[in-house]
């Protein structure tokens, strides 16, 4: 886990779209937002969950590993970088690859984007644009000290389960205390399709 | 921070990454490649300068620069395609590339996709306007310069005169005469200066990217000198250089001529040598995907498409689903019945998960 990262709190967000407006104005992707708003359960529920890089630890970038232009670059600190324009081919592998679906595609440009932590402010001590802006503290970038200062008795996640496999992360989760025992559900394996239950 | 990993049931615990155990035989094939193509490189120019009576010795740096250049480039590509991402992709790539029910099917889709995405590069167009006119006058400088000086280096191509001096010259390749023509008029005028229009178009194209580099945001955020300037650099030195050598020769009668001469000669090698291993490597991988795309272009023609099992949207080709899950599986990425949902859907599905599992509040 970085010392400094971004903490998701599902429960807080209002779903207003602050942090994708935000995110556009990234100077590393202008005008294109990395960060995704979902609304997971449309007609029923107002729950939303924002969605940024997770960067991914342990296996380290899932999406990196499987790139064959060797084109995504993991910093020391941990950050995984979106594309090399150089090197990327756009096939897509990144894309459907990562577990958590946040890399995006331009297929026209053949293109690979992603957040990447909003590396040009994260590296000058700047909190990334969706924390920045985020109003109800869904987004909080910081340390978890300076989180559990903020909100005493809050608790974190980093690892996600896949089915079997658990995706350790630098970006973490708040989970309530009795869960932070245990990988956060990663939504694998699927337990319902179109609303049916498949188990 | 919590460590759940420390008290996960064994059936949670984290998968072991990929080992190591090809390593050694990566390296050793990748060395065996380089040497067979250095090998197979310098048999052809003792060959193609006829027994080295037509190599010129003062250009021999440079012919030595092309040797460790082929070395370099089948050593890395060797790498390359030995990881399990880039392998898979490659054999399927190369597989549409000689299939000849692809050729039946779509005769011209490889010449256009050729033409469209390694010559023209259309899809920087995608990306700015500004960097695909700049690419553009690289790539085609660089082209240039490589089918003038890459022969000439190797004792290929001569140019002789029956009177000594010219204007009459004579054109020969491995010893065969091409054609003849005056050094006088435009086309030896053209001939004689290649290069020169080379430098010309290479100097405003690397000179933008570097422009790019000192006043971009996006473009400097995680920029490294040797990987992103370095190549500029050295494109826009080799090219004044070269530019002054002209400029020596018809202005000042060949003064510092022996000086430029070192200079340009130093700067060539160094790129040549440095090419497989920095940001030029993209010029002998880009290719490759011309392969990746005829292979997913050739699944689509046959409607092989791959829609999400949750949403019912295309997520990719068939095939291509099947040779990603092959290559997660490869790496010991246990998760790749996941790559049969979209993004989206994989994010919704961990919403609910979360929703249902871990905080109902969330509700």
């Amino acid at each position: 886990m970085m010392g400094r990262t971004i903490f998701i709190d599902p429960g807080r967000c209002i779903g207003c779209q602050a942090c994708v407006s935000a995110c556009r104005e990234c100077d590393s992707h202008r005008g294109k937002s990395m960060i995704h708003l979902d609304y997971t359960d449309t007609g029923r529920s107002v729950a939303s969950l924002p969605t940024v890089c997770m960067h991914c630890e342990d296996p380290v970038a899932p999406c990196a590993e499987v790139c064959p232009a060797d084109a995504i670059l993991v910093t020391a600190d941990g950050v995984v970088q979106q594309a090399d324009t150089s090197r990327c081919i756009g096939c897509a592998n990144c894309v459907n690859a990562c577990p958590f679906g946040v890399p995006k595609i331009d297929l026209q440009a053949k293109l690979q984007m992603k957040c990447n932590l909003c590396y040009d402010r994260t590296a000058y001590g700047l909190a990334p644009m969706c924390a920045t802006v985020c109003p109800t503290g869904a987004l909080f970038y910081g340390t978890l000290e300076e989180l559990q200062a903020e909100r005493p008795g809050v608790q974190v996640a980093d690892s996600f389960a896949f089915g079997d496999v658990v995706v350790s992360t630098g970006v973490a989760m708040v989970v309530p205390a009795d869960k932070v025992r245990w990988p956060v559900p990663g939504g694998l394996p699927v337990v319902e399709v179109n609303g049916v239950d498949v188990r | 921070m919590s460590e759940p990993t420390e008290v996960l049931e064994p059936d949670l615990a984290p998968q072991q990454p990929p080992g190591p155990p090809a390593k050694r035989s990566v390296t050793a094939r990748a060395t065996l490649a380089g040497a067979a193509v250095s090998l197979l490189l310098i048999v052809a120019i003792v060959l193609g300068s006829r027994l080295l009576r037509d190599f010129d010795s003062a250009l021999l740096p440079y012919a030595v620069a092309t040797v460790f250049l082929a070395f370099g480039v089948a050593y890395r590509y060797t790498v390359w395609v030995s990881a399990p991402g880039a392998r898979r992709l490659f054999r399927r790539g190369i597989g549409s590339l000689f299939s000849a029910a692809n050729f039946r099917k779509a005769p011209t889709a490889l010449p256009r996709m050729a033409a469209t995405y390694l010559g023209l590069q259309k899809f920087l167009g995608a990306r700015s306007h500004a960097r695909w006119a700049a690419h553009q006058l690289i790539f085609w400088g660089c082209l240039l310069a490589a089918a003038i000086t890459f022969p000439l280096t190797w004792g290929w191509f001569t140019f002789t005169s029956s009177t000594g001096s010219g204007p009459g010259y004579e054109m020969r390749i491995w010893g065969y005469k091409v054609l003849g023509f005056d050094s006088l008029d435009l086309a030896g005028w053209l001939m004689f200066h290649g290069l020169d229009i080379a430098a010309v178009l290479v100097i405003p194209g690397a000179s933008y990217f570097l422009w790019r580099r000192m006043k971009d945001r996006g473009a400097i955020t995680g920029q490294r000198f040797a990987y992103d300037l370095l190549p500029l650099i050295c494109l826009i030195v080799i090219s004044v250089t070269g530019l002054l050598l002209t400029f020596s020769s018809i202005f000042l009668h060949g003064g510092g001529y022996e000086f430029l001469a070192i200079l340009h000669m130093v700067s060539v090698v160094l790129t040549l040598i440095y090419l497989p291993f920095g940001k030029f490597f993209h010029i002998v991988q880009r290719p490759a995907a011309v392969g990746m795309q005829l292979f997913k272009y050739t699944a689509r023609q046959d409607e092989q498409v791959f829609a999400c099992k949750r949403c019912g949207e295309p997520v990719d080709t068939g095939p291509y689903v099947e040779n990603l899950r092959g290559t997660m599986r490869d790496l010991k990425l246990g998760f790749d019945s996941f790559v049969e949902y979209c993004p989206r859907c994989k994010r919704v599905l961990r919403g609910n998960a979360y929703l249902t599992q871990v905080k109902k509040g969330f509700r």
